[in-house]
């Protein structure tokens, strides 16, 4: 049946059943694959998305239900300035490793740095803690997204 | 446009009606719990009442006796961060924080939780130890159940077929401390053990309701470990005393996370040291 979501400022119209999930809806119908289905049971992190502006799980949200929130994906996020800052520095600090984890990782970090603009290490660990690396690349994940931070300063 | 089998009711009533009326049909709040066993085949609902377009669900509502009324949407993240959740009623607030992580607090509910009862998760002790009571409705109205009452069983609450969870109360917070201590493999996992504890302090003494999570088919309480708590709060005796009562009461199994006879060996250790921090909390006051 059709459904009508926000997904990056745009009304999209998608298929879906009653068991459908918007990370299958994002992937499959929208070919929006920066999301990534990890462990769809809302453990790893690879499908963070925003809904309404807060990090949460494409797999663990029916497609049925997102109709009337506003969702952004990595791909909404590519003309965003804290974005771009955080790609970056992934890129200089060497935090990509395979690359699965990472478009929900900076997704994380995206959230996390838009409530707070300098936050220590431990903050960034915890903020990201919903977020695993089977590459256990954290080290330069963390540098990374306090590169990052560094980078927003005036 | 809709999806056959979805309703998204807008009150409670429509939401009961919809859920004694329907043939298989399940309640689906923030999803952190159905969709993840929908999505490994361990439930395939043929229909869902979401709870979402429920205005009334969602928030923390202060009540004219001045206790609290936490709607069942309400997301952990909104209960880890409301300050006045404060007193004895920061046990819960404790326990909201320790849930998984970022991501998972701002989608998980309290209603989704409790209904689940898992009695490794990190509410069913704190409510209890909060005082706190369930409310359920069902097609004929509403009823309230003490949190005590409410976990019955392994992932088996007081709610029957056609019913769910729409709320908590809690009492008015008193002065002094509410904690919540976990030990688990990593930070955000599900507890191994878990002890809820609040301390109500006032010029007749020190009153303590104390509950272990993780260490049997629902909380774990003795009137014994409370009354022991109450009489003597801070002596070691008296905390060391409460923790064999509680850990005699406990009936853990055997899981991924940690045998049974461990459960039972650290009960009493956790109850000591929540006592500990407890105690220096009210003296910090």
């Amino acid at each position: 049946m059709t459904l009508a979501l926000s997904i990056n400022g745009r009304i999209r119209q998608v298929q879906a059943g009653l068991s459908d999930t918007l990370l299958t809806v994002l992937r499959d119908q929208l070919l929006l694959t920066a999301a990534k289905r990890g462990c769809n049971q809302g453990v790893c992190g690879a499908c963070t998305v925003l809904i309404d502006g807060r990090p949460q799980r494409a797999c663990l949200s029916l497609a049925a239900n997102c109709e009337g929130a506003a969702i952004t994906t990595l791909e909404g996020l590519q003309r965003d300035a804290s974005m771009a800052r955080l790609q970056k520095a992934f890129a200089a600090t060497g935090a990509v490793q395979c690359g699965f984890c990472t478009p929900g990782v900076l997704v994380s970090a995206h959230a996390l740095l838009s409530h707070n603009a300098d936050p220590r290490t431990d903050e960034i660990r915890a903020g990201l803690s919903g977020n695993l690396c089977r590459c256990s690349g954290y080290r330069k994940i963390v540098d990374a997204v306090a590169e990052a931070a560094k980078e927003a300063k005036p | 446009m809709s999806v056959p089998g979805f309703h998204r009711p807008k009150s409670v009533e429509d939401a009961a009606r919809l859920l004694a009326e329907t043939d298989g049909a399940r309640c689906l709040s923030g999803g952190a719990t159905l969709v993840a066993m929908m999505n490994a085949s361990l439930a395939e609902p043929k229909a869902i009442v979401s709870l979402a377009g429920i205005p009334e669900l969602a928030g923390i509502a202060e009540l004219a006796n001045g206790g609290f009324r936490i709607g069942a949407m309400t997301r952990h993240a909104a209960t880890a961060g409301d300050a006045r959740l404060a007193g004895t009623l920061a046990v819960l607030r404790d326990a909201a924080r320790q849930i998984a992580n970022p991501v998972v607090r701002n989608m998980g509910t309290i209603g989704g939780s409790i209904g689940f009862a898992d009695p490794a998760a990190d509410y069913p002790p704190a409510l209890v130890a909060a005082n706190a009571e369930v409310e359920i409705a069902n097609a004929a109205g509403r009823r309230r159940v003490a949190a005590r009452d409410f976990f019955v069983d392994w992932y088996t609450t007081a709610c029957g077929p056609g019913e769910f969870v729409t709320g908590v109360y809690l009492p008015p917070p008193r002065p002094g401390a509410g904690l919540y201590k976990k030990l688990a493999r990593v930070s955000g996992d599900f507890a191994i053990a878990s002890v809820a504890l609040s301390a109500a302090k006032d010029a007749n003494g020190v009153s303590i309701r104390i509950a272990v999570g993780g260490c049997g088919p629902r909380p774990i309480r003795a009137d014994a470990a409370d009354a022991l708590l109450s009489a003597k709060f801070g002596d070691a005796a008296a905390a060391a005393a409460a923790g064999e009562a509680l850990a005699a009461a406990a009936d853990p199994v055997d899981d991924v996370r940690a045998s049974a006879e461990y459960r039972r060996l650290v009960i009493p250790r956790l109850v000591a040291e929540t006592v500990a921090h407890a105690r220096a909390a009210l003296e910090a006051r």
